[in-house]
């Protein structure tokens, strides 16, 4: 698992990379670091890399949007494979983020 | 089918384990022909319970295993989940509300519910001082 940022056009845009499972989500959650700090810029999470979540990643997704929506930012989704989008719709996440 | 008669996997109580579980969860549902969505469902639930066990069942800094097998009959696939810690029964646990906003949702609390929603059965029982936890998917 792989997290890489970088700001472009004013957003930070994290692309998400390989399987969020239990045993990466915590260096997956330093590596999110900058998205925690995002000091009121819109983020985007670009997941079509992203080939598996667990409740792991998806409590590090929710901690994302908690942090940025205090900011009063958006979080943006990009690229979510079906299979991942269902574990969103199971969980209800698909009705907290904004997607693109 | 192919030859594999019998699947099984111990794992110690560390979540640096879970991609061992994956790769044997991959080889078993591949040896069964199962389509790679109905794989990622079963692993899911699978590292979900895994990961309850690992992270609760035994007193923390204290080693323990967990055993993981495999049977598949009459167009199901059942894992059965054994360890030896503390008892509990996870069908116990109450849902978490999905309908909530971002602000009001606490982090965490989805692991056992996801376990119930990605399998068609989920059952515990206790015996021989012996958590034993029952998932079984249909696959045809």
């Amino acid at each position: 698992m792989n997290t890489t940022i970088k700001e472009q056009n004013g957003e930070l845009y994290a692309v998400l990379d390989g399987r969020l499972d239990t045993a990466a989500a915590a260096q997956t959650e330093k590596e999110m670091q900058p998205l925690f700090n995002s000091e009121g810029k819109n983020v985007v999470l670009d997941c079509n890399a992203l080939q598996y979540i667990s409740s792991s990643g998806l409590r590090l997704f929710l901690g994302v949007l908690k942090s940025v929506k205090a900011k009063g930012a958006h979080v943006y989704i990009t690229g979510m494979s079906d299979d991942i989008r269902n574990v969103f719709a199971m969980t209800g996440f698909t009705n907290l983020f904004e997607f693109r | 089918m192919n030859t594999i008669e019998k699947h099984s996997l111990t794992l110690p109580n560390n979540v640096e384990f879970i991609p061992q579980l994956a790769t044997f969860i991959e080889e078993v549902t591949e040896s069964y022909g199962i389509d790679p969505s109905v794989t990622m469902s079963i692993n899911l639930a699978l590292e979900e319970a895994v990961v309850n066990v690992m992270n609760y069942a035994y007193p923390e800094g204290t080693l323990g295993e967990i055993d993981i097998s495999v049977t598949f009959s009459d167009g199901s696939i059942t894992f059965t989940i054994k360890d030896t810690g503390t008892p509990f029964d996870p069908t116990k646990v109450s849902n978490p509300d999905t309908s909530l906003s971002a602000e009001e949702r606490p982090i965490g609390g989805l692991g056992i519910y996801l376990v119930r929603e990605l399998m068609d059965e989920v059952s515990y029982c206790y015996e021989n001082n012996h958590n034993i936890l029952t998932l079984k998917k249909k696959i045809q």
